[in-house]
């Protein structure tokens, strides 16, 4: 199977680089930086263009895989299904729920299958987290807190720093336990949250919900790009015999590489190795849905879902008001 | 020397604070009056010092002050005997359940002109006093949003009596990190939005979760939890935690987080032994000088009062679904 790369920055880097593992061939990138496209069509000597809806019509390409900014994602979604390929988008979905609806109803009319990236149900840890909630070792759930974040990401023309385009933290980054808050809990009630959403003097992010579950759990999720640098990930599942909790600080490696005197000495690395990377095991799950039946554990569905629940959050951090799902 | 007296060991607090007045050489222990007379009788052999039955007698003694460390909803009685009896008195916190009673509390010391003082030792962490300079010294701009946890263990008891403590998890662990906040910030508390239940532990008829959103003067922006989630098998009794974000960094403090790891084959749990400064003695030492040169407390009843406002707020909020103005 062939695939086609939409939007080349980081998440197209990584994303290629799966597909290619994955003993996928990446034949084509399309970006509307023709640089950028050509930068990543190098690495697998691939074509680049700056028209990405040529590159979804191409009839050489089997699959597509979105990677551009979230406002984007529906519109190449629904060219992608009507030109009958199979579709991988990056999360969030969309940028609005009607978006969702409009790139999932296109999928089903073309019959093409249309997967979204919410790679956190695919962490090891998160999974190992499910299977200690599962074996009863907290008992009775009724309190969840998820932490993410670090920098606030540049993204190409820095277009996370608008808003309006990517929601910020809370649509981008907190919609990753949003999904898994969901996946793992069932069906939110209600919502309510702050967010930060500076611009200036620079751009900061910072948001915090608190997520009223119909099982009646109550879930604090933090997202934040706030940080200086590093990123970290933490979470918290308290039962009534019982708490999980996971620190991403605690790895197993940490690197400090030794500089000339007089330079910036360089920063603690953490590095935390797994058997196959989350990004991949997603990959794989993608590919044997497009060869043969088997669902994913995450549906499209399931990501508007998410999309809606994100935007009901912002929506709350907009008006004061804890606002109903 | 000041004479100190403890009114109440119904809060497990009562023991630092008598080992705080124990180790100080400007304080003395006089006496200890409790409406339980066993958990008295022994307090006072534990401590070496007299137990009095009769809060008349009890109050009659020669002694300067007195801390209050009885169920919350009789905080409001027993300040205003040992006020009304010309007492120096140390409130533990919540200062009262109801803005009623924190307001009464405060107008008996003021009329009896003795000093009031909430017990909020988190001012006295060494942590906090260092975090606290970091904010004033502007190195780190604007406050622009925290959050902040305090979660513990479930204390049981009286605590998880509605009766008797007015209020669950949100009520005890709300208002140090408000009081903290203020304190740090500088700012006042303005709105609460809160989500609170009976999620976690059995046959209580108190909350021992709150999930609460605050907005200070400012706008700044806060989140924080109040619980009793930590599990009876938790190396710890708990956390006092802030992460603070503001316009030239990010300031996380783990207020405890100042220990070392114990494994023992006795023990049902691994233990974290703390080894920081204690903010209690900080706190006793305050009240004690206080007593002494007959002044306010630092940290005052008018504190307290603040703190109980936003616990208030914070119930309103959540019966009400929607975000209270203080």
């Amino acid at each position: 199977m062939r695939v086609a790369i939409i939007g080349c920055g980081t998440m197209g880097h990584l994303h290629a680089s799966m597909a290619a593992s994955c003993g996928l061939r990446i034949i084509a990138c399309g970006d509307k930086y023709k640089h950028s496209a050509k930068v990543l069509a190098e690495q697998y000597s691939a074509a680049a263009s700056d028209d990405s809806m040529a590159v979804i019509a191409d009839p050489e390409v089997d699959i597509v895989a979105i990677c551009s900014p979230t406002p984007t994602h529906a519109g190449y979604a629904i060219a992608a299904a009507e030109a009958g390929k199979s579709i991988f988008c990056e999360k969030p979905f969309a940028r609005t729920v009607q978006q969702c609806r409009d790139a999932m109803s296109a999928a089903r009319k073309a019959k093409v299958k249309l997967f979204v990236a919410h790679v956190v149900r695919y962490f090891q840890e998160f999974e190992a987290m499910r299977a200690q909630l599962a074996a009863g070792k907290v008992g009775k759930p009724g309190f969840v807190k998820l932490y993410r974040g670090g920098l606030f990401p540049m993204g190409a023309d820095g277009w996370f720093r608008d808003y309006e385009e990517s929601g910020g933290v809370t649509l981008d980054s907190m919609i990753h336990d949003i999904d898994w808050l969901r996946y793992t809990f069932g069906d939110a009630e209600r919502v309510f949250c702050q967010a930060l959403r500076r611009s200036e003097p620079e751009a900061i992010d910072y948001s915090t919900a608190t997520f009223r579950m119909k099982s009646g759990v109550i879930a604090k999720v933090i997202g934040t790009w706030a940080q200086p640098g590093g990123f970290r990930v933490e979470t918290e599942i308290c039962g009534d015999k019982g708490m999980i909790q996971f620190n991403s600080d605690e790895t197993p490696i940490f690197t400090m590489k030794r500089t000339a005197p007089g330079e910036t000495p360089s920063t603690i690395v953490p590095a935390s190795p797994v058997p196959k990377s989350p990004y991949q095991l997603e990959w794989e799950e993608f590919i044997a849905w497009v060869r043969g039946t088997r669902q994913p554990r995450v549906t499209a569905r399931d990501a508007t879902e998410a999309v809606r629940m994100a935007l009901a959050a912002l929506e709350s951090a907009e008006t004061g008001k804890p606002v109903k799902l | 020397m000041a004479r100190i007296g403890i009114m109440s060991f119904a809060h497990m607090h009562a023991y630092s604070y008598a080992a705080c007045l124990d180790e100080l050489v400007e304080a003395e222990l006089i006496a200890i009056w409790d409406d339980n007379h066993s958990r008295g009788k022994k307090a006072a052999k534990q401590f070496n010092t007299a137990f009095v039955a009769e809060l008349d007698k009890f109050l009659a003694l020669d002694m300067q002050g007195v801390i209050v460390t009885s169920e919350n909803v009789r905080h409001r009685e027993m300040v205003e005997a040992a006020a009304a009896a010309g007492k120096w008195v140390l409130c533990e916190k919540p200062l009262a359940p109801t803005v009623a009673d924190a307001k009464a509390v405060i107008a008996a010391c003021r009329h009896a002109k003795v000093g009031l003082g909430t017990a909020f030792p988190v001012r006295y962490s060494i942590p906090m006093m260092a975090v606290r300079q970091m904010l004033k010294s502007g190195e780190y701009g604007e406050i622009y949003a925290a959050s902040c946890t305090n979660n513990g263990q479930f204390p049981g008891g009286w605590f998880a009596k509605q009766a008797l403590s007015g209020g669950g998890a949100t009520m005890d662990h709300t208002v140090h990190a408000v009081d903290a906040l203020r304190w740090m910030t500088g700012r006042e508390i303005t709105h609460v939005y809160s989500e609170n239940g009976n999620l976690l532990r059995h046959g209580i008829d108190t909350d021992d979760v709150g999930s609460l959103h605050l907005e200070m003067e400012g706008g700044i922006q806060v989140s924080h939890v109040a619980s009793w989630n930590r599990p009876k098998s938790f190396p710890t009794w708990g956390d006092v935690t802030f992460e603070i974000v503001c316009e030239k960094g990010v300031i996380r403090v783990d207020a405890f987080n100042q220990k070392i790891s114990v494994y023992n084959d006795d023990a049902v749990r691994a233990e974290w032994a703390y080894w920081g400064g204690n903010p209690d003695l900080g706190l006793i030492q305050d009240f004690v000088a206080a007593v002494d040169e007959r002044r306010e407390p630092t940290v005052t009843g008018v504190d307290g009062l603040r703190a109980v406002e936003v616990t208030v707020a914070a119930y309103k909020s959540a019966a009400a679904g929607k975000m209270v103005r203080i």
